[in-house]
């Protein structure tokens, strides 16, 4: 009795092992927070090209959505410390928000190999000469949307080159009686307030990229930095100026673009997935609306990208490993970033799929004269956005060009602590 | 159970001989069934038990000791650094300051409007109204929304130009009374105590409509017999008499209001600046924003003794007055 009871435990402490390697080969759990309508559909496409290529392994996906990844990032953060890591989670690629994670992910220099990609894409995932996320899409952030019409109507000279070009604009916009810039940064969405900043400080005369680079590696003074106090100045007149719609504290970023569809705004800066909805309300590119670098920032291409991981102690490494792997092939890319919008990071990548402003999109990524910034979602440590949108929101109420330039030192000090 | 062991239905010797043996069956099966309704107790508690005190009390002390650490997440390691996160608290961090001042204003006008207005509704219900149940029915709508759909709904009735609020005023010819709302750093605190109040006034109604239908009926009718007004029976009978719904009100909302986060989130995000930056929100700021995570223990450790400061007295009283 004992003899055969004795096999049975020894014959199942063999299977055990066994057990866990069909389960490493059987399952893949992803966390992304991809939920609105367009990125929803984006991402379904690449689990589908996952279920094609690898049909024996089941994805469960866990999408949350909330504060542009930040909801999630928090919920992943409580899940990795409590053990219970994901197999791969979604995460803005970029050399601060990577550098905040790094102490929790396992290095995939080996399924990196060599996706061609510009050097710098390359550089800003690198930390301490290893790579740690596998890029699937790009997203441009130095972008002024105009209404063309009302553009036309006012007789506005597009494209506007400088940010004095984009004032005379803004005079000419509030002069018919529109609200010449449309911003949304409110409803916790203050963070636009540190997007909005990087395309001022690209284009006053004491920053630009290196600046900016200087600015997001800590290295600066932003207390003696003359560029700091030229956004702030140039903030202050546009503010008190006029130029700006009045409920821009109330509104959210589809918000402020819904003033530009609805003939109440001239323009707006937001990122390329400002596109997505203005095509989703029936706009078309160089009819309805159209599309220019941020003034002032001709040349430079200010971006972040979203990237896949794998975390130390994942319970599925090998069906993560097919994961991340998939993802940097020019297939995944091309099943994801038409349908979100996006732009694909690789330079071999299928491009005929896209509209117009994707091209040219492309072609400026693409150009090699094209100076790559980081942006303020990738480059700064994960603290910046919340902790500025929150500064410059204060200023933007109430814009003191002496205290805001204390105040921004003063968080300067608490993001990089 | 027993119940031919009645001792006046047992009169021969041997019969009484039968109830002492009865007797001590019954003592037996009684501390049998005792024994085994305590261990049936046991067997029901220990899971809540063993549940609460696992995420209650040892997550407690954890945030506790991690509150003396410099632990900042993700394969950091933790040093000992005493009430270094304390102090800092107090004496290095002026936003931390702001979200406390913000917190105690704003629970401030939350129970100084919401007790009061509870009160009153109540007793206009009580004053036999008609349409009464409509109105209780009113009152209560607005408690069982869900913060995010509150939160959601007043954004866009707050919206400075095509919100609900300033639309109506300007329909009616008050266009100069239009405010900016959450939108302004002077006015968002108050604009979320609005809410507060909106939402929580009808829980603050039926505690007390509880408390005014318990007042004894012969004190009601000693004063309609002693000539008193309406007035005078709300004044000198009834309202003496609500202390202990008072109390429950008062500390329950005080509870709520201390440790709010969903509604702050959703409207304001703590801004402009930090004009509405609130306790909760900001140990989310800290901790999962800044990776701080043992300064966001520390903030979350001292809004537990902010709590327990509120708590306790109120549990001193009822134990104290036998009220609850």
């Amino acid at each position: 009795m004992f003899r055969k009871l004795a096999l049975v435990l020894v014959v199942l402490a063999m299977l055990i092992p066994a057990m866990n390697v069909v389960a490493n080969d059987n399952e893949l759990t992803v966390y992304h927070w991809w939920t609105a309508g367009g990125e929803k559909e984006a991402i379904d496409a690449v689990f589908d090209l996952y279920h094609t290529v690898y049909p024996g392994i089941a994805l469960v996906e866990n999408p949350t959505s909330g504060g542009g990844g930040g909801i999630m990032r928090a919920q992943i953060k409580t899940m990795i410390m409590a053990g219970n890591a994901p197999d791969t989670f979604q995460l803005t690629y970029g050399s601060g928000m990577l550098a905040s994670f790094v102490d929790a992910l396992e290095p995939i220099d080996d399924i990196w190999g060599n996706i061609p990609v510009p050097a710098k894409i390359k550089e800003m995932g690198t930390i301490d000469g290893h790579q740690y996320g596998i890029p699937l899409n790009i997203m441009r952030n130095n972008c002024l949307w105009y209404n063309k019409k009302l553009v036309d109507k006012i007789g506005i000279e597009m494209p506007l080159r400088s940010l004095e070009d984009f004032f005379a604009a803004c005079e000419k916009a509030k002069a018919a009686g529109y609200a010449p810039y449309a911003i949304g940064a409110g409803a916790g969405q203050e963070f636009w307030y540190a997007h909005i900043f990087e395309q001022f400080l690209l284009a006053v005369p004491n920053g630009g990229p290196a600046y900016l680079e200087k600015l997001y590696s800590g290295e600066a003074d932003p207390a003696n930095d003359p560029a700091i106090r030229e956004v702030l100045e140039a903030w202050k007149y546009l503010k008190e100026s006029g130029y700006v719609n009045t409920d821009y504290g109330a509104l959210t970023w589809d918000q402020a673009g819904d003033l530009l569809i609805s003939d109440r705004a001239v323009f707006c800066q937001m990122g390329d997935w400002m596109k997505g909805h203005l095509t989703c309300a029936g706009w078309k590119p160089g009819v309805d609306f159209g599309y220019q670098p941020s003034p002032g920032t001709d040349g430079m291409f200010t971006l972040h990208l979203d990237c896949f991981v794998l975390p130390k102690g994942a319970p599925h490494p090998t069906a993560a490993r097919k994961w991340l792997s998939l993802l940097g092939t020019k297939e995944a890319e091309t099943a994801f970033c038409p349908i979100k919008g996006a732009t694909p990071p690789r330079l071999d990548a299928f491009t005929d799929m896209y509209d117009e402003v994707s091209q040219d999109i492309l072609a400026a990524f693409r150009n090699p004269n094209t100076i790559i910034v980081e942006s303020a979602w990738a480059a700064p440590p994960e603290a910046w956005l919340g902790a500025y949108g929150s500064m410059l929101s204060g200023f933007f109420e109430h814009p003191n060009v002496d205290q805001g330039v204390k105040d921004f030192a003063e968080t300067y000090s608490i993001v990089f602590e | 159970m027993y119940p031919s062991c009645h001792p006046v239905l047992l009169t021969s010797k041997n019969l009484r001989k039968q109830y002492k043996v009865c007797i001590e069956d019954v003592e037996r099966n009684g501390k049998l069934q005792n024994r085994k309704r305590t261990i049936q107790i046991i067997a029901f508690l220990t899971p809540a038990l063993v549940l609460v005190v696992t995420f209650v009390y040892v997550f407690l002390g954890w945030s506790g000791w991690l509150s003396l650490t410099d632990w900042k997440g993700l394969g950091g390691s933790a040093e000992f650094v005493g009430f270094k996160n304390y102090i800092k608290m107090f004496t290095n961090d002026r936003i931390f300051i702001k979200s406390l001042k913000n917190t105690l204003v704003l629970s401030g006008i939350f129970i100084g409007v919401t007790v009061p207005l509870g009160l009153l509704n109540a007793i206009l219900l009580d004053l036999g109204l008609k349409a009464r149940r409509l109105f209780r029915m009113i009152y209560l709508i607005p408690l069982s929304f869900s913060f995010v759909v509150s939160a959601t709904m007043w954004l866009w009735m707050y919206a400075p130009e095509s919100g609900a609020i300033n639309s109506l005023l300007r329909i009616i010819g008050l266009g100069s009374l239009t405010q900016p709302w959450i939108t302004s750093s002077s006015q968002s605190l108050l604009s979320l105590a609005i809410i507060y109040i909106w939402q929580f006034s009808g829980f603050a109604t039926l505690v007390y409509y509880a408390g005014i239908a318990s007042v004894p009926q012969q004190l009601l009718e000693a004063a309609l017999v002693d000539g008193a007004s309406t007035f005078r029976k709300y004044v000198s009978v009834v309202i003496p008499l609500q202390r202990p719904a008072t109390i429950t009100t008062v500390v329950l909302l005080l509870m709520y209001s201390l440790r709010v986060f969903d509604l702050v989130w959703l409207t304001t995000g703590g801004g402009p600046g930090y004009s509405s930056q609130i306790l909760a929100t900001y140990m989310w700021r800290v901790t999962f924003n800044r990776n701080q995570f043992a300064y966001g223990s520390a903030i979350g450790i001292l809004m537990f003794f902010l709590s327990m400061a509120i708590i306790i007295p109120f549990l001193a009283i009822v134990r104290r007055r036998g009220e609850a």
